[in-house]
């Protein structure tokens, strides 16, 4: 058998006029978007006869763009598509933000370097002068605080009020690694309902352990909890466990293990009988974290309890009152366990969650960080579980989804703080680029700096305009309005942003500066697009 | 001790909390949280009497920590924490109602009350083991939120008295200092240094929106002092104690009078000059039994009045 592999070369100008062509289609797809008066886009589904997806969000929209007839456009769009995800995936928005900054700096960038420009030189002080408004965005940022506050910023990412006040008061109890479970609502409205205490999916082993049949669930007040991965297979093993007690006059005990087979549940079923008499309730231990009992090492921290792993060859022989947790109050039902004001060390608790921070900043993708938060958000107690409702089926799927972009968002919001909305944050990059341009030693370095700035003005530029707006004449407004100022589409007033409410995540800010500039510095320097064929299987007869 | 002080002798228990009316100079009036329950005087401090007799108690009720309203020469509302619920009395403790927190029952071991009282009807039950308790209906029904109240174990609790704006008030636990901005919703922990609890004390300045001030008494490590609403905090060098600051006072007219009072090693400490410098309250004082709790019903002038609970049960106006 023989393979033969045909490679397709594209080099320049073709290279180039390809590459932003594919660029400029995905950006425009992306531009209408962009502001709090937003135009949709609509997706042809798969089955002809379905009604059309409509979306409003960027990440969401490149998605669902898999490639375009043209190969060599394909690569330009490909490109800004990866970008754009990779905006939506650490930030949660600011996808539209990132397309318009990239289109712009790339569209001036292409122009200078096709007339003898130097990319790898440009490449350079672009990427310098990322840093330097990246910087001056942070030093912008103020902390957001206050339900009200919080309201305001979920509302300019949302721009749902119902969703935005509930986002502020959840937000504002919880924090920014308060525990979140969105599900679909049933009626017109948003719905919310908070738990005290930590709990984790790790059901119990029979529902026949339920013994409270108003609240479906298996209750004790003032607990001892047995945390372990163990496989109990034989009643037998519970002995030392239950002997000790009962010397020590335990009147309740959860054990958490691996599994509990039929009859050592049968037994444990057996000696709770009495209702005044001992209880005990098993639970399943949950599912390590990439292979590491991470979760079960969180519960044990909690309740004060030595955790007994099968790995190490620990038994439930010899267990001692010592090595046992405690909670003031533990609960479970047929999907989860839970308890309150568990008695571990708050020292050890908050080592962990200080642990925990510094993790989830370094975190690289959203499923990590999230992994991260959401041991946080339990370690520190407390959850909320949201029902998103809705006037029809697509309506309730399209908030859910804005809900699950805008609680991303908002968490980058509490703990980076808040800049300046839109886009005067950006504007108020400028001077600084364009100081930079005017002392520049040459003229490539002149050109990066200017191109900065022209790019950090085109998010207000494309708000204004998707409003209906001239923005030649509203932008040179708000230049005249002074720092600060930028242009209120809804009451087409110039006013102070920050005073009226109306603010952008830092988070979301800074990394749509970071994607879109350190992407077009890479995207300058690309000189050839290679195509590579399918491989040729040629059989030998 | 000297001949000058009234003082009634309970036997051997405990005076955990004091309280004074609001015209406790005019009155006289003030309860005091003991081992053996609550009592009350009327002509400050000489004389005291249980005021548990309408509850035909089997036997003595523990009480914690005491409370009045801002306005109780009006509304005679004053709450007692105990160890499971928090007893109200709307008529200066003639007859009491109970408020049973959720099971288990915790233990009441601080009470603080909203300055705006009259109008907001809250007030706030720290508990060992069980956080923080809200009340927004005078006392009656209690609920707890504790968000990021790791440490549920509560040693003391003040409200800031801009509460009806800013919604704030800290917590001292057994490792830290927590702070809330949402009526005890949620709780943030301040960067209060771990390894210096228990928090026994914590006063806030009457003029906390302006002066972010707060201290803060420690069981060994001495008083700490916050400038900036619990952001940072620093060692307050001139009280060099190393035994528990059970109470903390600052003066009601603070920082135009820069003056803070600090039960500690057994004794009372006052700073003129905003905890740079420290003194005796009184030199010639020497108490039979240890200064666990003390209530400046007329601020902390010099001559004004102090009432001092002590280890032994009784309770002494100097």
């Amino acid at each position: 058998m023989k393979k033969t592999k045909n490679s397709r070369v594209i080099f320049q100008p073709t290279a180039y006029q390809a590459m932003q062509t594919g660029i400029n289609k995905m950006a425009n797809v992306v531009r209408p978007t962009l502001g709090p008066l937003p135009r949709m886009i609509a997706f042809e589904r798969n089955t002809k006869n379905e009604r059309p997806e409509i979306l409003d969000d960027g990440g969401t929209i490149v998605r669902r763009i898999i490639a375009l007839p043209n190969s060599n456009e394909d690569m330009g769009a490909m490109f800004l598509r990866h970008v754009l995800w990779q905006q939506h995936e650490k930030a949660g928005d600011g996808t539209a933000t990132s397309a318009v900054l990239f289109q712009s700096a790339f569209n001036q960038g292409v122009r200078y370097i096709t007339t003898g420009g130097n990319p790898m030189m440009v490449r350079r002080h672009f990427e310098k002068g990322m840093e330097i408004i990246i910087d001056e965005l942070k030093g912008m940022a103020t902390p957001l605080e206050g339900q009200q506050k919080i309201a305001a910023v979920a509302e300019t990412i949302c721009y749902d009020p119902e969703m935005a006040g509930i986002l502020g008061e959840i937000f504002d109890y919880l924090g920014e690694f308060g525990h979140f479970e969105i599900r679909n609502g049933h009626t017109r409205q948003i719905e919310r309902e908070y738990v005290t205490g930590t709990f984790y999916k790790m059901p119990l082993f029979t529902a026949e352990m339920i013994k409270d049949r108003d609240k479906l669930m298996a209750y004790a007040e003032d607990v001892p909890i047995f945390v372990s991965d163990l496989d109990f297979d034989d009643p037998a093993q519970f002995n030392s466990l239950l002997r000790m007690a009962g010397e020590a006059g335990i009147k309740s005990l959860v054990i958490v293990a691996n599994h509990v087979s039929d009859s050592a549940v049968a037994f444990l079923l057996s000696i709770s009988r009495n209702p005044a008499g001992f209880q005990a309730f098993a639970v399943d231990a949950p599912i390590p974290e990439d292979g590491q009992p991470v979760i079960l090492e969180d519960i044990a921290l909690q309740v004060g309890a030595k955790p007994f792993f099968k790995v190490f060859g620990s038994t439930a022989e010899g267990v001692t009152l010592e090595d046992l947790g405690h909670a003031r109050r533990a609960w479970a039902d047929k999907e989860y366990f839970g308890f309150v004001n568990g008695k571990g060390s708050p020292r050890e608790v908050h080592k962990r969650i200080d642990e925990l921070k510094t993790r989830y900043d370094a975190a690289k993708d959203v499923e990590s960080r999230n992994k991260v938060r959401v041991r946080i958000g339990k370690l520190l107690g407390g959850s909320v579980t949201v029902w998103v409702g809705g006037n029809s089926e697509m309506d309730i799927e399209m908030r859910r989804a804005r809900l699950e972009r805008t609680v991303e968002a908002m968490r980058g919001a509490l703990i980076n703080g808040t800049v300046p909305g839109g886009g005067v944050a950006l504007l108020a990059c400028r001077p600084t680029m364009l100081r930079m341009a005017a002392k520049a030693r040459d003229e490539d370095e002149k050109f990066a700096y200017r191109t900065l700035a022209r790019a950090l003005e085109e998010p207000a530029r494309v708000i204004i305009e998707n409003a209906g707006r001239d923005p030649d004449v509203i932008l040179d407004q708000i230049d005249k309005a002074g720092p600060g100022k930028g242009f209120d589409v809804r009451t087409e007033k110039i006013v102070d942003m920050a005073s009226v409410g109306i603010v952008d995540a830092a988070s979301v800010t800074t990394a749509a500066v970071y994607q879109a500039f350190a992407s077009v510095a890479l995207a300058l320097t690309v000189d050839t697009l290679i195509h590579h064929k399918k491989p040729e299987t040629v059989f030998n007869t | 001790m000297t001949d000058e002080f009234n003082q009634e002798s309970e036997g051997e228990e405990v005076v955990y909390a004091l309280a004074a009316s609001p015209d406790f100079a005019k009155t006289g009036t003030c309860f005091s949280a003991r081992q053996s329950g609550l009592y009350r005087s009327d002509d400050g401090g000489e004389t005291w009497k249980s005021v548990y007799e309408s509850l035909t108690l089997d036997m003595p009720l523990v009480t914690t920590s005491v409370v009045v309203s801002p306005a109780f020469p009006q509304d005679g509302l004053v709450y007692a924490g105990t160890n499971g619920g928090i007893l109200r009395s709307a008529n200066g403790g003639e007859t009491w109602e109970v408020a049973v927190l959720r099971t288990p029952s915790p233990l009441v071991s601080a009470l603080a009350i909203s300055p705006d009282f009259a109008n907001d009807k809250t007030l706030f039950a720290g508990t060992m083991e069980d956080g923080v308790f809200r009340s927004t209906d005078q006392g009656t029904e209690w609920v707890f939120w504790n968000f990021g109240l790791y440490d549920p174990n509560i040693l003391c609790l003040v409200v800031s008295p801009d509460y009806q704006t800013d919604k704030c008030l800290f917590a001292g636990t057994e490792n830290a200092i927590f702070l809330s901005r949402n009526s005890a919703h949620s709780w943030k922990e301040t960067s209060f240094p771990l390894d210096r609890g228990p928090v026994l004390s914590v006063a806030i300045s009457p003029n906390f929106t302006r002066d972010r001030t707060l201290f803060a008494g420690t069981d060994a490590h001495g008083l700490f002092c916050s400038k900036d609403a619990g952001k940072t905090w620093q060692p307050v060098p001139g009280l060099n104690v190393t035994s528990s600051i059970n109470a903390l006072l600052i003066s009601p007219e603070y920082p135009t009078k820069a003056e803070i009072l600090a039960l500690a090693e057994e004794q009372l400490f006052i700073s003129r000059d905003d905890g740079l410098t420290w003194s005796d309250w009184r030199k010639d004082i020497k108490f039979e039994g240890n200064p666990i709790a003390v209530a400046a019903p007329s601020g902390l002038s010099a001559g004004s009045p102090l009432l001092v609970g002590l280890s032994t049960g009784s309770v002494v106006l100097i």
